[in-house]
């Protein structure tokens, strides 16, 4: 073997172990390569593969739904990983170029993916990627429970270029998405105090996007125009579990915590159809883009429900509830942008964007409560929401060390509402409130970057903005931000260190003042001294506390009394990644790691203050102040080379979850010893 | 006069004495120089420089000094641009090239710019090697050293990388806003992320996987992904570039559409989460503001939390009431009436009034309840 052969097999195994390191989370599918380095040759064509097909397990103790919502590794055989990719080593293959195929998870992974790519130069591309989560979410701490999900979703994505390469192209494209399963689901029954029960679900939605489009070069001047389809509809019905009417599943007829009979069917049908178009062009001393999109929303929308049980006076109770109409939005969008390149150390980018959007929608209200015909409601809504912004970029490179840049934004937002009532069966029976608001935002931000040295930079920048009548309470109004980064790179080693701050403002006025602190601090590292051994380490600091004055009521037993108090939350998130790779003469390869992610909160012992504790109201708001946990993940694998085409590897991983105070009364916590096996060949 | 005459035509004129010589700039020190003589008082007695110079004399020079200053620039512009400015007569083709790099070359025909020597049809300055590096006759002639590549993209500036890069490949859509972006204001350049001859990844030319790449900066990120409930984008279900335009996004059509501009719109002109969560795009008869005018992130945090459901907060109620709080008659909301307080019907000691979503379920939008009840 030649010197220069020997050189490159030294470099690609350097590059492969470098690369295998860096900070791998999960411990499976296998990263280490496998077969010859440079592949098979057959027919013109180079041939690369590799499969890794493995056994994982598990043991889990504690809340084993936690676990499956959080970390969710089953038992069983499946594909782990594959990848393939053939080549055509002139570049005029038959009728395919290249072929680039990888997997991850086939047969019984709870996420598993297949990305696929096909070309043949000059004449077409197509891209496909397809993916599957197995969803389960209990769901304790939103709905106790009751809004359990037990879900497949599927995406797939593909895109067919035709003529990639030539002035002139086209593209097809077409993707989907469904979800589909069981889930629990709670029904508010059978008046305004009612509480929600729970009732059963067959998720069933489905998505599809059909798209046109083309690109063309002409004259210096690239455009874009693209056509779409997309057809949405959720067919999901809702049942009580099964009940036989008249009888409660606890056996008990007076119990008012579930519904007797319950069916539910709400179809909904939407289309959003769309145009997108785009004009590009750049000179040597400036450049434009132009951007137009429009999308009109339709949906079309029935209910049916019929519910049974026992009402809040302990007499059986009905609800028949019947809602017809449908609901429009168009969506324009443009945007203009224009960059100025006057010298080459200064470039200058003023964009403008226009978006306008409608929503208005009616429907037909219809009720029956045991027996009682409450008659028929109808209903307007409108809401159009228009925002013009402007933005000024500026980048000047004042030396090779140093550079500035500068910006200003403003943006001016016009919302209307339109909200009215008619009820056809007494005659005057409408209401029709309007309302109209403007929002105006100013922001400006100016930074620095200096490169003192070739491997060593710093970057430092600010960012202040004043906004208006901020649609919501907790919106921007008065913020500002401060962002600084260290970077340090050579060829063997990387550090880089980073800070940022986001402070905001909301509403200074009496209780209702929100308040948003937040600092972010990290650090990682990567080192790798030799062809056999690399390390690679983070730490990051979250930390966020904010102030927000709510309002509620509570009974404590002489009627509803209002309350208006300031709500704390404070969070301090400390996470740390540890991962080091050892390649042991060449035979086999060592993998160990951990990461640990912890929430301290603000450091208290127990959930409410002890001068609380006898208070409910001000017990209640302490115990959601904060969430202290912890969440860490060990890890190790290990990899031998049996043959050059044949490595066998195992791992093992341990999650552990805990919660401090268990909000809400729900222990959550858990812990599961997780690992697997694998051959990973190559043939 | 005559000496004020002679510092002006100092300041101005290049002293080199051949045409050669003279083809680089006068350095800016000497201009400055210059400008310093012209400023002394050009009297030649002592009585006489007692007299200022007039204020019109100091103008002129000023004006001078701007003037030459600008010519320097404009010079060093041009210089530099005429180096880099590629010679037909300079290329050799990227077979020249396989001598010295064979490890680069007999991979090659993987990469994806191979297509510009399969093609046969590029010109030399965008075909194979020096279609990047830029013409290679002095490169040859030289017998190698990276300082006679014309474009050396490890001593290349960002924008220099980028300018380099975007002579092909800004007709893609997915860059039309690169010259905003943050990573560009940032000096983030091509080279930041993609490895063009050592890329482990199957697509896009990544310097390494995707996760890891974006890691290695937002380290913090990774911190919100190794929450218990986040997107699976350590499990490789998800990536980045689902949500995120590493290259720049256009402007939000959410929120006051300000910074940060990375975000990849869905459905052309949407948030990314809604080409996933159809069914929360609507429209709906009575739409909740916040979701549609705001943003999913008013609510949500998307990369990872504490909550199952990634709300911003552990417990419903307290992002709920954040906002419901009965305040903004005419200062937030969009309603007359400001945001609605709760009803009075609640008992939040109660623990079915502390999970809102029991009974608002359809807290999204809904089509048949104002209150988001079905």
């Amino acid at each position: 073997m030649t010197a220069m052969l020997k050189l490159f097999f030294f470099f690609a195994a350097f590059f492969a172990v470098g690369i295998a390191l860096q900070a791998q989370q999960e411990v499976a599918p296998t990263t280490e390569p496998v077969g010859p380095p440079r592949g098979e040759t057959m027919d013109g064509y180079n041939i690369t593969q590799s499969f890794e097909l493995g056994y994982r397990f598990k043991a889990v103790g504690g809340d084993e739904g936690m676990y499956r919502s959080v970390d969710d590794i089953g038992n069983g055989i499946r594909l782990l990983g594959s990848s393939l990719s053939v080549n055509s080593k002139d570049g005029h293959g038959h009728l395919f170029d290249e072929i680039v195929l990888n997997t991850i998870g086939l047969g019984n992974d709870n996420y598993q993916s297949a990305v696929l790519r096909i070309q043949k130069n000059g004449l077409y591309r197509y891209d496909m990627t397809w993916r599957l989560n197995a969803y389960y979410n209990p769901g304790l701490d939103v709905a106790g429970g009751l809004h359990l999900e037990d879900t497949i979703r599927r995406l797939q994505d593909h895109d067919l270029t035709l003529l990639p390469q030539s002035k002139i192209r086209f593209r097809l494209g077409y993707s989907r998405s469904s979800e589909d399963g069981p889930a629990l689901s709670t029904a508010q029954e059978f008046d305004l105090n009612g509480a929600g029960l729970p009732v059963f679900t067959n998720v069933r939605r489905q998505w599809n996007e059909y798209r046109l489009g083309t690109d063309l070069d002409l004259a210096g001047f690239k455009l874009t125009l693209t056509r779409r389809w997309d057809f949405f509809k959720d067919d999901t019905p809702a049942t009580s579990a099964g009940v036989i009417p008249a009888v409660s599943i606890t056996g008990n007829a007076a119990d008012q915590t579930v519904l007797q009979q319950f069916q539910r069917s709400q179809p909904i049908h939407g289309s959003n159809p769309g145009w997108l178009g785009n004009l590009f062009t750049r000179r040597k001393l400036w450049g434009v883009n132009a951007r137009m999109t429009y999308v009109s929303g339709h949906r079309d929308f029935a209910l049916d429900e019929l519910a049974s049980g026992i009402g809040q006076f302990g007499t059986p109770a009905s609800r028949q509830i019947v809602v017809g109409g449908d609901a429009n939005r168009p969506e324009l969008a443009g945007d203009f942008s224009v960059s100025l390149f006057p010298t080459e150390r200064l470039t200058v980018v003023n964009n403008t964007s226009i978006t306008s959007n409608r929503i208005d929608g009616n429907s037909s209200y219809s009720e029956f409560v045991t027996g009682l015909n409450l008659g028929t409601t109808l209903y307007f809504r409108y809401m159009g929401v228009r925002t013009v912004s402007n933005s000024t970029d500026l980048n000047y490179r004042v030396k090779k060390w140093i550079g500035f840049y500068a910006g200003y934004h403003y943006s001016d937002r016009l919302i209307r509402t339109i909200e009215g009532l008619d009820i056809p069966a007494f005659a005057n029976a409408s209401e029709n409130d309007v309302y109209q608001v403007s929002n105006h935002l100013n922001s400006a931000t100016v930074g620095i970057r200096i490169r003192p040295w070739k491997p060593l930079t710093f970057n430092l920048d600010g960012e202040a903005g004043r906004a208006n009548f901020p649609l919501t309470p907790v919106s921007d109004r008065r913020y500002h931000s401060i962002n600084g980064r260290a970077d340090y790179r050579v060829k063997r080693f990387q550090f880089s260190t980073a800070y940022r701050e986001v402070y905001n403002l909301n509403a200074p006025f009496f209780f209702s003042t929100y308040i948003s602190h937040s600092r972010r601090y990290s650090a990682n590292a990567s080192w790798v001294p030799n062809n056999w051994f690399s390390l690679d380490a983070s730490y990051a600091k979250i930390h966020l506390d904010t102030r927000a004055g709510i309002a509620f009521f509570v009974n404590l037993g002489n009627g509803p009394r209002g309350m208006a108090l300031p709500s704390y939350y404070i969070s301090n998130i400390h996470a740390a990644n540890l991962a080091a790779h050892f390649a042991i003469r060449k035979r086999a390869d060592l993998l160990v790691g951990y990461t640990i992610t912890k929430d301290t909160g603000d450091g208290r012992s127990s959930p409410v203050a002890a001068a609380d504790v006898n208070n409910p109201v001000q017990s209640l708001l302490d115990s959601v102040q904060t969430f202290p946990l912890t969440y860490q993940a060990p890890m190790a694998r290990l990899s031998i080379r049996i043959t050059p085409k044949v490595r066998w590897n195992a791992g093992w991983q341990f999650y552990n979850y805990g919660e401090e105070f268990h909000i809400l009364g729900y222990d959550q916590n858990y812990h599961a010893h997780t690992g697997y096996t694998s051959v990973l060949w190559s043939f | 006069m005559a000496r004020a005459g002679s510092a002006a035509a100092i300041l101005l004129r290049n002293p080199r004495k051949t045409a050669a010589a003279r083809s680089v700039p006068v350095p800016l020190w000497y201009r400055a120089a210059a400008f310093a003589l012209l400023l002394r008082n050009p009297r030649k007695t002592a009585a006489a420089r007692s007299v200022p110079v007039p204020l019109w004399y100091r103008a002129a020079a000023f004006a001078l000094l701007i003037l030459s200053t600008t010519v320097t620039m404009a010079q060093t512009q041009n210089l530099a641009a005429t180096a880099s400015a590629p010679s037909s007569a300079g290329f050799v083709g990227g077979d020249a090239c396989k001598t010295c790099h064979a490890d680069i070359w007999s991979n090659f025909y993987k990469n994806p710019h191979y297509k510009s020597i399969a093609s046969g049809k590029e010109t030399p300055e965008r075909t194979g090697c020096e279609g990047c590096h830029g013409p290679a006759k002095q490169h040859l002639e030289a017998r190698g050293g990276k300082a006679t590549i014309p474009h050396a993209f490890s001593l290349m500036e960002p924008k220099q990388v980028l300018e380099d890069c975007l002579g092909c490949h800004a007709r893609d859509f997915a860059r039309a806003n690169i010259r905003r972006s943050e990573h560009t204001l940032n000096d983030v350049a091509c080279t930041s992320c993609h490895s063009i001859h050592h890329s482990p990844t199957p697509k896009y030319l990544l310097a390494k996987t995707q996760k890891d790449l974006c890691y290695s900066c937002h380290a913090t990120i990774r911190a919100q992904f190794d929450m218990p409930s986040k997107h699976r984008v350590n499990e490789g279900f998800m990536q980045c570039t689902d949500c995120h335009n590493p290259h720049g996004g256009f402007a939000d059509t959410w929120g006051m559409a300000q910074r940060p501009r990375m975000m990849e719109q869905a459905v052309t002109n949407e948030e990314p989460c809604l080409k996933c969560h159809v069914d929360k795009r609507g429209p709906f008869v009575y739409e909740h503001p916040s979701v549609h005018v705001e943003g999913c992130e008013i609510c949500h945090n998307p990369h990872g939390s504490m909550n199952s459901k990634l709300l911003k907060r552990p417990v419903v109620f307290t992002v709920c009431l954040e906002c419901h709080n009965g305040v903004g008659i005419g200062i937030s909301g969009t309603r007359n009436a400001g945001v609605d307080v709760q009803s009075t019907r609640h008992n939040m000691l109660d623990p079915k009034f502390q999970k809102c979503t029991t009974c608002h379920v359809r807290i999204h939008g809904s089509d048949a309840d104002q209150y988001f009840l079905r």
